[in-house]
């Protein structure tokens, strides 16, 4: 937003944003369209786009300025045309938002959500040679403002999609918390028996280089293709546009801030690798489609949100155990250190997490154990600390990352209640957890 | 030709100067700007036209999209990181590029923006990982003065240097990605360049101007020159690739003669209302062809693709620049497209081995009439169809006049270019939205203002340390004029033999087939810090110079010993006089000089032998 000075300036001439105006000192002379202001410029420096392109920010004091002509009609982007291939099979494009979902306005400079999901399909016409592509425009929100309220919906929508014969669908989502939200439609769909992809970009769409257009195509592949019967992630497999993986939905996770290649699977190796040409290359076992099934999805999308995810750290203070009791949490996933260890003896007696876990327990809270390691499995048995946590009732997740056990907790108590969720929390229900794990499953 | 005949044609010529910046680190990262040898890895990408601001696809874009090709990478240990692998948002601004942009800005006298608007520049050729080019206008409306004309300097940019290319392998292109991101200015001079000989004093006019402010790469690459130039009765064209600006006069006359050559063209061919016609798949002409050309290509599954044109005849193989015709501008097209070039009827048909019933059947099959022409391509299936499409529009604009192109230089010698894309449209630019707006202050203004490159000045003193004319001019046109600042601030140096070494005496070893260019600037103040102490003669720097061009890393000092080249002085000379006089038996001092010099002639320094005999 502009400030005072370039406001009234504005004002005074009758001009507005987007307008063309010509501003003049001396024999200095400028013309170009007055652009909006966002939260990093100084609100006080007039934003003019000259007719070059560049953007320009000038004291507004040092000049007259002059109203040249209002605002140009917007012009719309050309739909993209849905031709529908009778040799093809149906696929469900369900779009929730994130930067796959995004578009930069191109004289602003401002990102903002798709509202025509078409748009993408303009930019990757391809995708109507894999599928017959239904667009469906399910949630427009940034993936870090997402919660178990969109899971549900998302739940609901797939398997809307999928019992009226869709083949498969595809969601693009914002790539933040897509390994929560895979991991919650992983429990979700019960019934499932076709491939559910999540995909997005690190590098938003509107540049040339982006990841999305790759992601994208590889994603409808699978879900138009695959033999898959599972809800996974099927982003770059590599920081190279050679091919993207498709890795399990409990078992993945954001593992960088900004690269392509951010998705890794965790104790797991990719169910699939698709090439950028369409062919998919099955890697790992992976729950198949049953031909001969005809059930229908039966989505239990219940979820309990009074559970909380809990680090452990060095000189952590264990009462905020009793502050989740206090707020009436029902769950707790602590994300431990190494096989799953929290302060049990340390030097301050009150900073030990033992009897707070033991209270917390006995009063009917369920928790869980994790390890902030990520790779690998917790034990309960190794050490006598670990013995004396899991006799205090803390349950441990076995190889399950630290969000997965989470959203899993919150799933089993807002559907099954306590006993159920104490008991199903460390076995294995979609494939998120394994009896076993390979040696070959470390940093993939 | 002078200025007038160049008025009478509406010639209208500008230039933008790219030069690349010495800073320590790159424009939006903490990388090294000194390209790396040490090669880490690959990464491979594929890059698409999106729609630009106004909703459409940029022409050059699309242009690059039709290419269809496939982008290597290669990244290094020092010189690349996550963003310049477009892996992670860009960091902050190199203040230190600013400074000296806003010093250049001042010395011309720009207006600077209160607060810079990073900007991202579509580029889909590749050449940025990312596919955009972030720069940021930094100051418009300034001058210059060159040879007592005033030339307009719209604006003054500071940018991102481009990935350099490595292999081209048609449908994959191998980029080094060491290069991306070093800090560039971009100048810009207005259209009122009034002749090529203009042109060329406006570039070294600003080269100078840049050199002047220390901060600048040296080398081959390190500053380009474009050139936009146009008549009236021509199109916009924007020369680039010059390897020697001291060419660009006769590239921007060359360019003009072919302006002229292809206006004359198109009139020729509305008069004789040329037309071109479509496409045709001929592979069936030659599926028995012994025209060796075609037959291999066919034979890998290859299409041939012919269309015809009217009106064209004997034009195709006209001349429009020294051993360029009509028809090598159209083979550029297809080339472009990824083809080898084209086959057209104004060549002899039988140095390609093409028979005259395939001739006939060729004619036939594109419903030719008498005085018609063709144009054929045989290339891979999907190449050929683009190739003789691009080929087609190219033909087709034959007949309305000159197409706005941008056109690299070709040849050195003849000063010729060829086509190498569209020229971009207006629409490749957004706001850069993950870097902060940068708000430039008054300290900073003035700061620059006191820093500001100032050639009279500079003139000034060299006349004061050199006392010759010629020799300022000629260190004020030299890329080495910052390495002669540097070295004449060493105590005691002696400021003229420091010019004619670098003028000289680097130009004489060039000449010899020493590597010059690879002498690294601390070698050279070593060695003359070693004349300056009296450790060597002048006669040694000539010696060491050969040494170091020989071994980039030698050790200045151990050198000295190993080549012998200690200087021998004061007791020691007078004891070396003192043995010859007795060895020699003689007193003469004509002879005892010749004695001793042919003997240490590296190791002493001859006035001093002339004292000690007077």
């Amino acid at each position: 937003m502009y400030g005072k000075k370039v406001t009234s300036l504005l004002k005074s001439i009758n001009a507005d944003v987007m307008d063309r105006v010509r501003l003049s000192y001396g024999k200095v002379s400028l013309e170009g369209e007055v652009m909006p202001s966002t939260e990093a410029n100084d609100p006080d420096v007039l934003i003019v786009k000259l007719d070059s392109g560049y953007n320009i920010g000038i004291d507004p004091g040092r000049y007259k300025a002059e109203k040249l002509a209002s605002k140009p009609r917007e012009i719309e982007l050309p739909a993209a045309k849905l031709v529908r291939n009778k040799g093809l099979d149906d696929v469900s494009l369900i779009y929730t938002g994130g930067t796959i979902g995004s578009r930069v306005d191109y004289k602003t400079g401002a990102v903002h959500m798709l509202t025509k999901p078409e748009e993408l399909l303009y930019e990757v016409p391809e995708i109507s040679d894999i599928a017959n592509v239904s667009i469906i425009p399910l949630l427009s929100i940034m993936s870090e403002d997402m919660s178990y309220v969109e899971w549900s919906k998302m739940a609901e929508a797939a398997a809307k999609e999928l019992n009226g014969g869709a083949r498969g669908v595809v969601f693009t989502h914002g790539t933040d918390i897509m390994h929560y939200s895979s991991a919650a439609l992983s429990f979700m769909l019960r019934g499932l028996n076709a491939p559910v992809v999540f995909t997005g970009s690190q590098r938003s769409p509107d540049r040339g280089s982006s990841d999305a257009f790759m992601n994208l195509v590889c994603s409808l592949d699978v879900a138009a293709k695959s033999d898959i019967a599972e809800v996974g992630i099927c982003m770059h497999h590599t920081s190279s546009d050679t091919a993207c993986a498709f890795m399990r939905g409990t078992k993945v996770r954001k593992m960088h801030t900004s690269r392509r290649d951010t998705f890794r699977p965790i104790n797991d190796k990719p169910i699939a690798l698709i090439e950028h040409t369409g062919a998919i290359r099955y890697t790992s076992a992976y729950a198949k489609i049953d031909r001969e099934g005809g059930e229908r999805i039966k989505p239990l999308t219940g979820y309990d949100r009074k559970v909380a995810l809990v680090k452990v750290f060095p000189g952590s203070d264990p009462s905020i155990i009793d502050f989740y009791r206090e707020k009436g949490y029902n769950g707790l996933i602590l994300e431990g250190t190494g096989l799953g260890h929290m302060p049990v003896t340390p030097t301050r007696k009150e900073d030990s997490w033992l009897p707070l876990v033991r209270d917390a327990v006995e009063n009917g809270m369920v928790v869980g154990m994790a390890s902030q390691c990520l790779y690998g499995r917790v034990n309960a048995n190794v050490y006598r600390n670990l013995r004396l946590i899991s006799g205090a009732g803390a349950i441990y997740c076995e190889d399950m990352t630290p969000e997965t056990a989470l959203v899993k907790l919150g799933w089993l108590l807002g559907n099954y209640g306590k006993d159920e969720a104490r008991r199903m929390l460390n076995r294995n229900m979609v494939g998120e957890i394994k009896s076993r794990t390979g040696f070959d499953t470390f940093l993939v | 030709m002078d200025d007038d005949y160049y008025r009478k044609l509406g010639f209208r010529c500008g230039l933008e100067i790219h030069q690349r910046l010495d800073t320590a680190e790159k424009l939006f990262c903490s990388c090294s700007t000194e390209q790396d040898s040490a090669g880490i890895g690959k990464v491979y990408r594929m890059q698409r036209a999106v729609a630009g601001e106004l909703g459409t696809i940029d022409k050059a874009a699309r242009f690059e999209q039709g290419k269809g090709r496939r982008f290597e990478y290669n990244l290094y240990e020092d010189s690349t990181c996550l963003v310049d692998a477009d892996e992670e948002p860009p960091h902050g601004l190199n203040i230190e590029a600013l400074r000296v942009v806003l010093s250049l800005s001042s010395a011309m006298g720009m207006n600077v923006m209160g607060e810079i608007e990073p900007m991202r520049k579509n580029v889909v050729d590749g050449s940025d990982t990312s596919a955009f080019q972030r720069t940021m206008l930094i100051g418009f409306d300034g001058s210059i003065s060159v040879n007592g004309r005033k030339i307009g300097i719209p604006s003054i940019c500071l940018e991102e240097e481009s990935c350099g290319i490595g292999r081209n392998y048609g449908e994959e292109i191998e980029y080094n990605v060491d290069r991306l991101g070093i800090p560039l200015i971009e100048i810009a001079t207005s259209a009122e360049i009034s002749s090529p000989q203009m042109a060329k004093e406006v570039a070294l006019h600003i080269g100078m101007l840049l050199r002047l402010t220390g901060r600048v790469k040296r080398g081959l690459g390190t500053i380009r020159q474009d050139v936009n130039v146009s008549i009236a009765d021509g199109a916009r064209t924007e020369l680039k690739g010059f390897q020697d600006v001291s060419m660009l006069d006769r590239f921007v006359e060359n360019e003009v003669r072919r302006q002229r050559e292809l206006a004359d063209i198109a009139g020729l061919l509305k008069k004789a209302k040329a037309s071109v016609g479509k496409a045709v798949d001929v592979t069936g002409v030659f599926e028995d062809t012994k025209a060796e050309l075609v037959r291999k290509k066919l034979e890998r599954g290859g299409r041939a693709v012919a269309f015809s044109l009217t009106g064209f005849a004997g034009l195709l193989g006209r001349e429009v620049n020294p051993n360029r015709r009509l028809g090598s501008e159209i083979s550029d097209y297809a080339r472009a497209a990824g083809s080898g070039g084209i086959i057209h009827s104004d060549e002899d048909m039988a140095k390609y081995g093409i028979s005259k019933e395939e001739l006939a059947s060729l004619r036939r099959k594109l419903g030719m009439r008498d005085g018609d022409s063709f144009i054929l391509v045989a290339e891979k299936a999907g190449i050929a169809e683009r190739a003789a499409e691009m080929a087609r529009e190219r033909a087709q604009h034959a007949i309305e006049g000159v197409p706005k192109e941008t056109r690299v230089a070709v040849n050195d010698e003849s000063c010729t270019s060829r086509f190498t894309r569209p020229l971009p449209g207006g629409s490749r630019m957004y706001p850069e939205t993950d870097v902060r707006p940068i708000p430039v202050d008054k300290g900073m203004l003035d700061e620059a203002a006191k820093g500001a490159p100032d050639i009279g000045k500079e003139k000034k003193t060299l006349m004061s340390q050199l006392g010759d004319g010629n020799t300022v001019e000629l260190l004020m046109g030299s890329p080495r004029l910052p390495l002669y600042r540097a070295l004449s601030r060493t105590e005691g140096i002696d400021c003229r033999l420091v010019a004619n070494v670098l003028l000289q005496k680097f130009t004489e070893l060039a000449r010899n087939g020493y590597r010059m260019d690879g002498v690294e600037d601390s070698k050279l103040v070593e060695i003359f810090a070693a004349y300056s102490r009296g450790a060597i003669t002048k006669q040694a720097i000539d010696e060491l110079l050969k040494a170091v061009s020989r071994e980039g890393g030698l050790d200045i000092r151990s050198a000295i010993t190993a080549l012998g080249l200690q200087r021998i002085t004061g007791k020691e000379l007078s004891a070396l006089i003192s043995r010859f006089k007795r060895e020699n038996k003689t007193g003469d001092v004509g002879q005892l000089k010749k004695a001793v010099m042919s003997k240490h002639r590296l190791n002493i320094d001859g006035e001093e032998l002339n004292d000690l005999l007077a």
